[in-house]
Parts: C-alpha cells; sequence; structure tokens
C-alpha cells in the first residue's frame, strides 16, 4: 500500500485556480522531488499534504487515514509527517535542546532524559552536538536548517516533507542542508521534496514529477525528465535550466534579467563570481556592438550555453542585418567594447549567414 | 530645607494623609489594570475572531474608549450610571479605569499577536500539536515579549491618569496634595513632592520589568 495517496485533488485562491484534480501516490522509501515553474503550486500540493492548505476537493489518505475526512484526528495523523520549511520555523524564544524536545516530551510523553539523550544523538548525526544550548538566533541558516530537520526527526515520522528547504540559504550553506537530506534518503526515508536545486533533484530523486497546467504534467525518473522528457512543457523548462537565450527587439532590452539571468546560471553551475561577471560584461558589450548592423529593426538572439565535458561557456549572437565583423576591425578603429571581449574570452569568431551576422564566443 | 520638609510633612502628621492618599492611587492603579489585562484579553480575542458579530463591537469599543477622555468617562460613570446606586467612588474610578485601558491593552495585544510568526505556529501544527497549544507554546510567550515595553508604558500611563479621580470625591495622591499645600500655602513645595512620590511609582513600575527580565536571562544562562 503506497504511505501517501492523493485524489482528485482542487486548489483554488479566489479566482485563481491552482490546482485541479491531482492524483499521485508516494509508496515507502520514494524520494519524490517536485519541480517546475514558480507558482505552479508546488508548495501548496506539499503543504495540502500537512493540510496547512485545505484542499476544496479530492482526498488525501497517509498511511491509509484520511486527512482530509471529517473529524479526522488531524494532530494524530501529521505526527507521521514532518515537514521542514524554508524559513526553518524554529521555535525563536526556545534553545535548540527545547526546541527538539518539546514535541516528544508533550506529544509522546517520553522522560525528558530519554529524549534529551535521543536530542543529542539526533544533533551528532547532523554535526550540530556543541550547539545544544545556543539560541536559535545564533546559528547560521544551513545550522538552522539541520536543526529543523532534526527536530522532525524525533517524532520517527514516516515521511518527510522539504518544502523548498535550501532556497533561503546563502549558497555556501546549501551543501550540508542537501548533506543531511541526502543521509536521510540512504536510510530509506520516504521524502517529498520541491526544490529548485536541479542537480540535487536529479541525483537524490527517485521520481520526479513536474507540475505545471494546474497538475502534474509529467512524471518519472530522473534520466527520463532530465535527459529525455517528452512533453513540450517540460522539455521547455528543462531546457531553459540548461541555456540561457534571449531575444531582443529594441534597443530598450531588459538588461538587468540578462544579468540576473546570468548571475544565477552562473550559480547553477558552479562558474564562480569571476567567471559569470566576465560573461556578463561580454554578452553586454557584443550586443550593443551588434545594434550598428542592424538596418531598421533589431532583431537579435542570444544564448549562453554550458559544455560540461569541455569546461567553457558558449556565448551566441545572431544578429540580423548587413555584415559587420566587429573582430576584424583595425586596431585603430576598434571600440573599447570588442577588445573586452577579446581581452576576456578564449576564442572568437564571425560569419555572415543569409543576412545573420553570427557570433560566437568561447569563455 | 530639612526645617520645611519636617514642619510640612512630619510635624502635622500630613506623611500618613499622603500615605492615604498614595495607598487610594495605588489601588485605583492595581485593580483596573487587572480588570483591564482580563478585558483586553477578551476584546482583543473578539477583534481577531473572524465572526463580524463579535469583530464589529470590539471595534467600536476600542474606538470609542480610545478615543474619548478617561475623565469623560469617569464623570459620566460616578454622575449618571452609577450615580443612584450607593456604589463606592473608588469601586467606579477602578471599574472606568479598567474599561479604558482594556481598549489600550487589546490593542497592544493584537498588534504583539500579529508580529508573531505565524511559521512557528505551522511548525508546531506539522508535529501534531493541537492549534491551542501552539498558541500556549509557541504565540503566548512570544507576544508576551513583544508586548512588554508597551504593557510597561500603559500601566505608567495608567497610573498618571488616575490623578483626576479627584474630580469624583477620591482622596488621592494628587487631591491629598493638593489639600496639603492649598491649607500650608506651600504649593511649589508640596507639587514637588507629589511628582516626586509619582515618579517613584514609575520607577517602581520600570524596576519589576527589569527584574523580570534578569530574572528569565539567569534562568536561561542556568540552563546552559
Amino acid at each position: 500500500m503506497s504511505l501517501i495517496e492523493v485524489k482528485g485533488l482542487c486548489k483554488s485562491f479566489g479566482n485563481l485556480e491552482v490546482l485541479k484534480d491531482v492524483s499521485f501516490t508516494v509508496d515507502e522509501g520514494e524520494v519524490v522531488v517536485i519541480i517546475g515553474g514558480s507558482g505552479c503550486g508546488k508548495s501548496v500540493t506539499l503543504r495540502s499534504i500537512e493540510l496547512l492548505e485545505k484542499p476544496d476537493k479530492g482526498q488525501i489518505f497517509i498511511n491509509g487515514r484520511e486527512i482530509t475526512a471529517k473529524g479526522a484526528d488531524i494532530d494524530s495523523i501529521r505526527r507521521e509527517m514532518g515537514m521542514v520549511y524554508q524559513s526553518f520555523n524554529l521555535f525563536s524564544h526556545m534553545n535548540i535542546e527545547e526546541n527538539m524536545i518539546l514535541a516528544p516530551t508533550r506529544l509522546l510523553k517520553m522522560p525528558r532524559e530519554e529524549a534529551v539523550a535521543k536530542a543529542k544523538d539526533l544533533l551528532k548525526q547532523v554535526g550540530l552536538l556543541d550547539k545544544l544550548h545556543a539560541m536559535p538566533q545564533n546559528l547560521s541558516g544551513g545550522q538552522k536548517q539541520r536543526v529543523a530537520i532534526a527536530r522532525c526527526l524525533m517524532m520517527e515520522p514516516k515521511i518527510m516533507l522539504f518544502d523548498e528547504p535550501t532556497s533561503a540559504l546563502d549558497p555556501t550553506m546549501v551543501g550540508e542542508v542537501l548533506a543531511t537530506m541526502r543521509m536521510l534518503a540512504k536510510k530509506g526515508m520516504t521524502m517529498i521534496i520541491v526544490t529548485h536545486e536541479m542537480n540535487f533533484a536529479k541525483e537524490i530523486g527517485s521520481r520526479i514529477m513536474f507540475l505545471a497546467d494546474k497538475g502534474v504534467y509529467e512524471q518519472g525518473t530522473p534520466a527520463e525528465i532530465f535527459d529525455n522528457p517528452r512533453k513540450e512543457k517540460t522539455i521547455a523548462f528543462i531546457k531553459k535550466l540548461k541555456f540561457i537565450s534571449m531575444h531582443i527587439e529594441s534597443r530598450d532590452f531588459d538588461l538587468m534579467e540578462l544579468h540576473g539571468n546570468i548571475t544565477t546560471f552562473g550559480e547553477r553551475y558552479g562558474l564562480g563570481s569571476k567567471a559569470a561577471y566576465r560573461l556578463q560584461l561580454c554578452a553586454e558589450e557584443l550586443i550593443y556592438e551588434m545594434f550598428k548592423c542592424a538596418e531598421d529593426e533589431i532583431d537579435t538572439d542570444l544564448s549562453i550555453e554550458y559544455s560540461e565535458s569541455e569546461k567553457c561557456i558558449r556565448l551566441n549572437i545572431d544578429a540580423k542585418g548587413k555584415e559587420y565583423n566587429p573582430f576584424a576591425l583595425s586596431e585603430d578603429d576598434e571600440p573599447m567594447g570588442v577588445m573586452i571581449v577579446k581581452r576576456t574570452s578564449q576564442n572568437y569568431s564571425h560569419s555572415y549567414v543569409s543576412g545573420t551576422n553570427k557570433i560566437s564566443v568561447e569563455i | 530645607m530639612f526645617q520645611k520638609f519636617y514642619d510640612l510633612l512630619i510635624a502635622g502628621g500630613a506623611w500618613l494623609t499622603i500615605l492615604e492618599g498614595l495607598w487610594a492611587t495605588v489601588q485605583i492603579s492595581f485593580f483596573a489594570l487587572v480588570l483591564g489585562t482580563l478585558l483586553g484579553a477578551e476584546v482583543c480575542a473578539m477583534r481577531r475572531s473572524k465572526h463580524k458579530i463579535l469583530k464589529i463591537p470590539a471595534s467600536i469599543y476600542i474606538a470609542v474608549l480610545r478615543g474619548s477622555p478617561v475623565l469623560m468617562l469617569l464623570m459620566l460613570f460616578y454622575y449618571v450610571v452609577f450615580a443612584k446606586t450607593d456604589m463606592d467612588a473608588l469601586v467606579v474610578a477602578i471599574i472606568t479605569f479598567g474599561l479604558n485601558t482594556a481598549a489600550y491593552i487589546a490593542e497592544l495585544m493584537r498588534s504583539a499577536l500579529d508580529a508573531t510568526d505565524k511559521g512557528q505556529v505551522e511548525a508546531m501544527r506539522t508535529l501534531g500539536f493541537s492549534g491551542f497549544a501552539a498558541f500556549r507554546y509557541v504565540t503566548l510567550p512570544q507576544a508576551a515579549e513583544i508586548a512588554k515595553p508597551v504593557y510597561q508604558s500603559t500601566i505608567i500611563n495608567l497610573i498618571q491618569w488616575t490623578s483626576v479621580v479627584g474630580y469624583v470625591t477620591i482622596t488621592d495622591l494628587t487631591r491629598v496634595i493638593n489639600n496639603i499645600s492649598a491649607r500650608t500655602m506651600q504649593p511649589l513645595f508640596m507639587i514637588i513632592v507629589g511628582m516626586i512620590i509619582y515618579l517613584g511609582l514609575s520607577y517602581l513600575v520600570t524596576g519589576i520589568f527589569a527584574l523580570s527580565d534578569r530574572i528569565k536571562k539567569r534562568k536561561a544562562g542556568a540552563k546552559k
């Protein structure tokens, strides 16, 4: 029997329909990773399982018990699950020890000594034993999240739910939390994870669920979803993770958006801030440079991809217009922007094919 | 100076009258605070309710009581509402100031509760605690901590506002000071004495709060 069964879940906020007739099951030991664009209902799905959002329609069964039933003992069903939040939600007026023993001593009537021993054991597993008496505000984000995970484990849940557990963290602290989650997965914990860490999803997930169009749009193994997505929106979503592409039609294009995308792109592949900065610089200079070839309307496509095997970033710009090779100018005429690009890139080339200047730069 | 102090306050036994006045002030303040806190919690609960039947009366109560001078309310109660009863003026004052303080306390409790972190309540609920337990163990202690400084200044305000009870025949600290200064023709000296006593009361309140903070900190420290 499946540990979680969701049947015909519907949820709207006012006029906005978020989930429509969503059904899925999660079996024991599965690690299900929910991915999807923002506002696609990932978090709502997860929160519905805990009944933090009340579904408009549909049923949810946890380990055979229906949490959505009228008169269901919600508190007792919830004890089978642990939930980890983006914002940690440690009890800020209690120290770590009190945070951890509160639930088992009050709800399970566990003797205090036993609870403290258990808390120490779990803190040791997440590497925070020395923080037993610290207050939450004195911990770093990563430490707080590890404590939050340990606090859930105090209740020995059968299922762990993670709602974007690393989204509020400094990039340097993401690793420690992911490591803790990996440890749980290794122990066979049933988990549902909502995350934007795609590499982690690929690595840890036994099943990936892609949410779009108010429901589960496509699901499958990580290989199926990340390497061979079949449906249109999944393909577009996965492609967007690997490439940056932008179509420019006006001199006043959204440069900030491009910079932002490059920063995220850089973080995702661990390029470091220097490389990301160089990429931003090259992209910006080349886009402005290629405006020169435009005749009346600007029609430029930009794409950036990262080749993991060659460890290089390729920046392509296709600008429609008359032929113009920015790299073939004499040194005196060479604009500043082109000089910068030449200095910062490893390879650059230009070709003119059927009314389009194709520029390719490797960084 | 010392001679004056002795002549005015000690020799004629004036200090005993002052003490009696002080006692009236303290009584009114204390009981009005207790009443105001209990009632304020009720009003706050009503104000935060989802039902309009509870919410609207609470809003009106808060608006009216905070929007009108407490002296007007006192006169209304003493000369009109309770005029026909033989209720003691002191009790009328306690009720008046209790009702008035309740409006302020309801608002300070509401803002403190609103300022608490809803995420921590969710964490309590998903651990398996009931809504009441989440309130009792997380929301309440955190809201109390937030409300403390405002509560403290509400108390000090209350004490000072009780100085108007002389209007309804109560011989409180202000009235006593006034009487003695009229009798001895030494208003400057007596008013300064009166102000110092009020100041002392305020400091006493501040001291009690500071002490409670210190005890709490020591407790937290002892656990380490």
